[in-house]
């Protein structure tokens, strides 16, 4: 009964936060400087043509009406054109976020595998010179400035090795190939994630490892750990049965919140490698305010993030029973 | 020890198996390589929705598939017939033009006619298209006289319809008709146009799209039905040489230089910074390209507000700008110091006579020079830049005639990642007006804001600015400095009122003869170079590089050699003329 009421209460709050969100959000870029017909430079365009163009986009409408024709449209599912693509902009978050997430989210999995797995054998042998190198390496990875990293991953196994290709998803002159088939083609952006999908995991990995590491070492000092030696249980049984399940909390919500904020990619990471991915969608449409696409963006990186913390929450009392909502 | 065993197989064949398709990823698209060319592009066209399409990328792509009657010779700059088939016929009695056309073909194989021709004026005009619908409002009427001429009813004469009216893309009727037809009919007609979806565009240029993956590549082969094909124009014989053409998006310039450098593009369709000309330069495979652009960098007050609004601050103030030093050293030598509001690039139109404020001083000069120009106006210091012995020395701030000291004020810049080079003018010309007492202060402001402030509420100081992108027509000057243009959202952002300047740009606009439109022009750059309302700094070089191993026989023309021309005329080396 209380964790049904809990579920109840959280889901309310999570409709009232979004609605606050969706209104701050709209009159943030209503009252950020500048619209899209500033910023076309173009000489022979008259004030006259501007103030014709900002009527046929809608902007000339005063706030209260432009509101309420968004909180109509967003329930009728309609978001709007983007100003500057002319296409729906739940077409093109569509196009971009599953290149989105083939990468960012997959290599949130992996850096967070690499992190965990680390993270149990440095804090198991905390001490030893496993433990100083793992640690010095994680802290260094998770300091690298991401674009000195890509570039400098770019440089040699792109273009001094030449193993990989130099940026972008895809190999064009493969993919208009008629002959090309699906596996070809598959196995194609395979490759050419490579050398992203290394890059955002060797900076990622560390901030999980460092987490693991110093929740395991919270954890080993534990009395139940204690009464599992004089128990006569294996290292090996005490590690895996009784330190990392009760030492993983903070790295579940770790990457929780990590998989919710991959969907709004990396701006960096997706100029740097080519990736057409959300993040440098995001970017642009910031800056050139495009508010059909800014807004539709934010709101739908706002659900997943809120939808996320709600899984973690219910993740929670299934790894620890001992909490109670 | 089984598991492990089992383990480090699987760890093997997976390794095995990615090495494989590693090299056979790596070996992949490099047959049949022959009169491919492969272009990188920093950004994917935002639209083929001509209509639309407002961004650098989509009219470099638009370019290749629509064509103007008219287009400019990459030598002379003159406006050269490509649609038409011969100069404009002017009748005076009722102010007619009469253009014939060629014999041409859409890509899908149906003929051009004058009823595009017509189609696209009346469309421009119907759905007031922004970008378009200045160079056709004084347009009356445009009839098609049979198939193959049309005939241009002025309102009143307009110089500029010849130089940009007739360099208007046509479009197809056919492809067009249904959807002006259904959007012209909805709430908002201009909305309904613009965001109609095309996949690919039907034009007559000398590419036709094929296929394009979003945030990928653009795949064109040429166009069968191309009208230049063989044809010499301006002593140019017409190809396209190339067959396919294939345009991948590289979004990071470092690593758009280095797949040049590899070989995997043969040319980078975009400007490259100055700072990696050394690594180009050294490098075997590279040609490099400094072009001329026609841009214009300047220095803009505003003159709706004191003490700003005084000639006397402004012309003192550019005899402090130092427009050598911001060329050798802030551009690295890849510019030229602009004398006029028209570049030098643009011969004809460039009023080469202009006084050029301080040039050839030293710093110490230029500092006495602007002290004396303001304090035989009226301007004061209780401790002068130059004292009593005629040496220099740190000034107190500067007061106005009226006797206040002038309050601090901005110098508005883009920020520097935007582009550098304004922004570090903006540090170096704060600097240079604190040696006079004039408490400025650089300001870096994002460009959607900083064009917000300037060009909609006019709140500012003075600004850095600048377009990349100039008409070769210089009816430019008529928008930035007529006084009906200060308005908000209008090009006159400095609030310049001056009425022989006005009464000169009207004449100007309607001038049928070159000759006395040039005089006019150059009136005009002088009433502007002496009253400052802007100060014009520098425009800079385009610098851009091929590939040298594969193609040849690029084509150098104001803006680079990113043009209709060099797409038309680029050979592969393997290829015998």
């Amino acid at each position: 009964m209380t964790m049904k009421y809990f579920f109840l209460k959280r889901i309310v709050e999570i409709i009232v936060i979004f609605f606050v969100i969706m209104t701050l959000f709209f009159l943030l870029f209503h009252f950020a400087p500048g619209d899209p017909v500033s910023r076309m430079v173009d000489p022979s365009m008259t004030h006259e043509d501007a103030a014709y163009m900002i009527s046929q986009l809608g902007l000339d409408q005063p706030l209260f009406t432009r509101y309420g024709i968004y909180i109509k449209n967003f329930f009728q599912g309609n978001f709007g054109n983007s100003f500057h693509y002319g296409e729906p902009v739940i077409q093109i978050i569509g196009d971009r976020l599953p290149n989105t997430i083939l990468l960012f989210t997959t290599s949130i999995v992996l850096s967070a595998f690499a992190g965990i797995f680390l993270g149990r054998i440095t804090a198991w042998h905390k001490g030893k010179l496993i433990d100083t190198l793992g640690t010095i390496l994680a802290l260094v990875c998770h300091t690298l400035f991401l674009p000195w990293a890509a570039l400098l991953i770019i440089w040699v196994f792109g273009y001094q090795i030449g193993w990989f290709p130099l940026g972008g998803i895809l190999s064009p002159e493969l993919w208009i190939q008629p002959e090309t088939g699906y596996v070809a083609k598959a196995l194609d952006v395979l490759y050419h994630m490579v050398l992203p999908l290394f890059t955002l995991c060797i900076i990622h990995f560390g901030s999980y490892m460092l987490i693991m590491r110093s929740s395991m070492l919270e954890v080993i000092g534990e009395d139940y750990i204690l009464t599992a030696r004089a128990k006569g249980l294996s290292n090996r049984q005490i590690c895996n049965r009784h330190v990392a399940p009760n030492a993983s909390l903070p790295v579940v919500t770790s990457v929780g919140l990590s998989l919710a904020f991959s969907v709004n990619g990396g701006a960096l990471t997706e100029i740097i490698f080519s990736w057409p991915g959300i993040g440098r969608e995001l970017i642009f449409a910031v800056t050139n305010n495009d508010y059909p696409l800014a807004l539709a963006s934010f709101l739908f990186i706002s659900i997943v993030v809120l939808v996320s913390n709600f899984i973690v929450d219910i993740v929670y009392t299934y790894l620890d029973p001992r909490i109670q909502y | 020890m089984a598991e492990k065993r089992a383990c480090l197989k699987v760890s093997a064949c997976v390794l095995l198996i990615f090495l494989s398709a590693v090299m056979l990823m790596s070996c992949t698209g490099r047959k049949n390589e022959k009169n491919f060319l492969k272009i990188a592009v920093s950004e994917e066209p935002e639209s083929f929705n001509i209509w639309l399409a407002s961004d650098a990328n989509s009219r470099k792509m638009l370019s290749l598939i629509y064509q103007p009657l008219y287009i400019r010779d990459p030598e002379e700059l003159d406006l050269i017939p490509w649609l038409a088939s011969s100069d404009p016929v002017y009748f005076p009695e009722d102010l007619s033009y009469t253009v014939s056309l060629r014999q041409v073909k859409w890509s899908n194989g149906s003929d051009l006619t004058s009823s595009d021709v017509v189609f696209t004026i009346n469309l421009i005009k119907a759905f007031q298209v922004p970008r378009f619908i200045s160079k056709w409002r004084f347009v009356k009427k445009v009839e098609a006289v049979d198939k193959h001429t049309v005939r241009f009813y002025l309102e009143e004469p307009k110089a500029v319809f010849l130089t940009r009216s007739l360099g208007v893309p046509i479009v197809s009727q056919k492809e067009w008709e249904a959807v002006a037809e259904k959007a012209i009919h909805s709430e908002k007609p201009y909305k309904t146009l613009i965001n109609h979806k095309i996949e690919i565009p039907l034009g007559c240029g000398p590419f036709v799209l094929k296929e394009k993956r979003q945030g990928a590549y653009l795949y064109f082969k040429k166009n069968p039905f191309f009208f230049g094909e063989n044809q010499t124009i301006k002593g140019h014989t017409l190809g396209p040489y190339i067959d396919r053409l294939l345009f991948k998006v590289y979004r990071s310039a470092d690593v758009a230089i280095l797949a040049l450098k590899k070989g995997s593009v043969d040319y980078y369709w975009s400007g490259i910074q100055p700072g990696h000309m050394k690594g180009l330069t050294r490098h075997k495979k590279i040609d490099v390209f400094v072009s001329k652009k026609s841009a214009f960098y300047y220095m803009g007050f505003n003159v709706r507000k004191p003490p700003f609004s005084d000639p006397h601050l402004r012309r003192a103030m550019a005899v402090l700008i130092d427009k050598q030093f911001i060329v050798s050293l802030i551009l690295q030598g890849f510019a030229t110091q602009m004398t006029s509001v028209v570049p030098k690039g643009n011969g004809f139109w460039h009023n080469p006579d202009l006084p050029d404020y301080g040039c050839g001083l030293s710093r110490a000069e230029r500092i006495k020079k602007a002290y004396h120009m303001l304090s035989s106006k009226g301007y004061t210091w209780e401790d002068p830049p130059v004292n009593q012995n005629n040496e220099i020395v740190s000034p107190s701030p500067i007061r106005l005639p009226h006797g206040r000291p002038m309050e601090a004020f901005t110098i508005l810049t883009p920020p520097a990642g935007y582009d550098p080079h304004r922004a570090a003018c903006g540090t170096m010309i704060q600097e240079w007006f604190k040696d006079l007492g004039l408490p400025a202060q650089s300001r870096p402001m994002s460009f959607g804001a900083l064009l917000n402030t300037v060009k909609a509420r006019h709140e500012f100081d003075t600004l850095i600015f600048g377009y990349g992108r100039l008409s070769l027509d210089p009816d430019y000057l008529r928008s930035f400095f007529h006084s009906n243009n200060d308005k908000s959202r209008g090009w006159n952002m400095s609030g310049y009122k001056n009425s022989e300047f006005d009464r000169l740009a009207n004449a100007s606009l309607a001038a049928m003869d070159k000759f006395e439109r040039q005089k006019l022009i150059w009136e005009m750059q002088e009433i502007i170079l002496r009253d400052l309302p802007y100060l014009p700094l520098y425009n800079p070089a385009l610098i851009e590089a091929v590939n040298n191993t594969a193609f040849s026989g690029w084509v150098e023309m104001v803006g680079g050699i990113g043009n209709i021309w060099s797409l038309c005329c680029v050979k592969h080396q393997g290829v015998v003329p």
